[in-house]
């Protein structure tokens, strides 16, 4: 069953036009990997989906038109954006943090045991909820910019480049996660990244875009197979 | 020692209200990054509402709480009809659009209530506590009071309260606070409401040792300019902290430096400006940036 539906989507800086037309679908519970190179537009997409630009086309999520809504409507409509550069709240705990995730939603038991949740994911922010998070690594920050985007309870997560600046084995911890919470919160992941090896790993379709257009989309193994992918992203020839 | 003393809890008294104003200061700039050079003239400006009130017979608590409340709706509409258009322009826009509130406010100010001064009402009463040789006023204890509360109920809202959580966000990253789902536009207006009933009243408790004119508070907010650079002007706690070493300075050095005496005592936040900002330009409290890339 589709879930995000993308219809056309125009939308850039000023008068610079980054994205022209973009249209794609994602089922309701499945990982989408938008591929490309540096200035495709990955991030404007995902800038867009999550209202942060202005945008022209249509967007909508399980039926509901998100289009030309400002963040903070989209952020109560489900849809939850962890940022480049991952929008910590710096001076602020940890905690503080995680419960801004929750912002839109009423104090009660259910939020806690969310709380709880978000540490078996990742314990490591359980040993430091009264830290300011501005002192954590990237990795711990990065754990903590999905951990806040899983307290609202998102019906759509758009990860933009979570691999950014961390060590190898710490992106492939977080990737394992992220498949983690997919499968058990049937949460549908939009994922811009990079590192194609570990995007179409964890994802059942994949788009790649160039100079802000959908050249390629398919199925994880479709694209991880095809030629020019491989090439230009992978790194090797079939 | 019991003179000493005695300066000293005088200090601490004019400190409070340095301390009151300084925190109007620093709430309007963690939120929005404006210096809002018109704080002393909206304090001003509400201090004539409470005057009016308790002219029109009101008592005077009663009349201070609908100031409060008035002042917050007013610090509200600016935010939203004045500040708002200019939100995220360069900083010295902001300066002058700030400047430019001040000159308004002060000329409205002389327009309804005229220039010459008036009597304000003071709340507390007039006798004193002798205590070890000194004798504390109890107006400077009740001053010291109202901080004392205004201070702790600010602190219970950031702290304790899902919209202080919220606008503590704003303050720290904008750009989140809106991903969150948090309304940034009226989270501002709210630290805007905020700031000017705090200044109210700072307004209120310095108009009985002053005398109620339009041009009143323009000493008062140099000594609070003075408080907020020297606690750090992203530090609620350093207002306050500041605003009463302000206070304390001034009248020792008002008292014990010869030179200085009453008529230069002014010049003492300017020195303690120009000093912090040589020495330690964040303030003392201000934010040693923690962050790790």
């Amino acid at each position: 069953m589709t879930h995000l539906v993308v219809k056309d989507l125009t939308a850039g800086y000023g008068d610079a036009r980054v994205l022209h037309g973009v249209g794609l679908t994602v089922g309701e519970g499945e990982i989408c990997a938008i591929l490309g190179p540096n200035g495709a537009g990955k991030t404007t997409l995902l800038r867009a989906l999550s209202g942060m630009i202005r945008a022209r086309g249509t967007v909508t999520l399980g039926g509901a038109d998100l289009t030309g809504h400002p963040p903070d409507t989209l952020a109560r409509q489900g849809v939850a954006h962890v940022p480049e550069g991952r929008g910590t709240f710096m001076p602020l705990t940890v905690e503080e943090n995680l419960r801004l995730g929750a912002y839109v939603r009423r104090r009660g038991p259910e939020l806690e045991a969310d709380l709880d949740r978000i540490h078996g994911y990742f314990p490591v922010l359980k040993t430091r909820l009264k830290q300011a998070a501005g002192s954590l690594s990237g990795g711990e920050q990065q754990m903590l910019a999905i951990g806040r985007a899983l307290m609202s309870r998102p019906r759509l997560l758009l990860l933009d480049e979570p691999s950014l600046g961390l060590a190898p084995l710490v992106t492939r911890e977080l990737f394992r996660i992220v498949q983690a919470i997919n499968a058990e919160e049937r949460t549908t992941v939009v994922v811009v990244e990079q590192n194609a090896h570990l995007a179409l790993g964890i994802a059942q379709q994949a788009h790649v875009l160039e100079t802000g257009r959908i050249v390629l989309s398919g199925t994880a193994e479709e694209i991880r197979a095809d030629e020019q992918v491989a090439q230009s992203y992978l790194g090797y020839r079939v | 020692m019991a003179g000493f003393l005695q300066q000293l809890v005088q200090g601490l008294g004019a400190g409070a209200v340095y301390a009151s104003l300084a925190l109007a200061l620093v709430l309007i700039y963690q939120f929005t990054g404006i210096v809002n050079f018109a704080q002393g003239e909206l304090a001003m400006f509400s201090t004539y509402i409470a005057w009016q009130l308790t002219a029109a017979g009101l008592p005077f608590w009663p009349a201070l709480v609908l100031t409060l409340a008035v002042s917050f709706a007013g610090g509200m509409l600016i935010e939203r009809v004045i500040i708002r258009p200019v939100e995220g322009a360069p900083e010295l826009t902001l300066v002058i659009v700030t400047v430019g509130l001040f000159i308004f406010v002060n000329a409205a100010a002389g327009w309804i209530w005229t220039f010459l001064i008036k009597d304000f009402p003071n709340p507390f009463p007039a006798g004193a506590l002798e205590a070890g040789g000194i004798s504390i006023g109890l107006s400077t204890l009740g001053v010291l009071a109202v901080v004392g509360v205004v201070m702790g109920l600010l602190y219970l809202l950031f702290r304790h309260t899902k919209i202080g959580l919220g606008m503590r966000a704003v303050a720290a990253n904008p750009e989140s606070a809106r991903l969150v789902g948090i309304r940034v536009g009226w989270t501002l207006a709210l630290g805007w409401g905020l700031a000017s009933t705090v200044g109210a009243v700072s307004g209120v408790l310095v108009a009985p040792l002053l005398f109620l004119e339009p041009n009143m508070m323009g000493g008062v907010l140099i000594y609070a300019f003075a408080a907020a650079t020297l606690g750090g002007f992203d530090s609620p706690v350093g207002a306050v902290v500041g605003g009463l070493i302000v206070g304390v300075a001034e009248t020792l050095a008002g008292a014990y430096v010869g030179f200085i005496g009453s008529d230069l005592k002014v010049g003492v936040p300017l020195v303690i400006i120009l000093g912090v900002l040589l020495l330690r330009p964040q303030g003392l409290f201000g934010r040693a940036v923690v962050e790790r890339a």
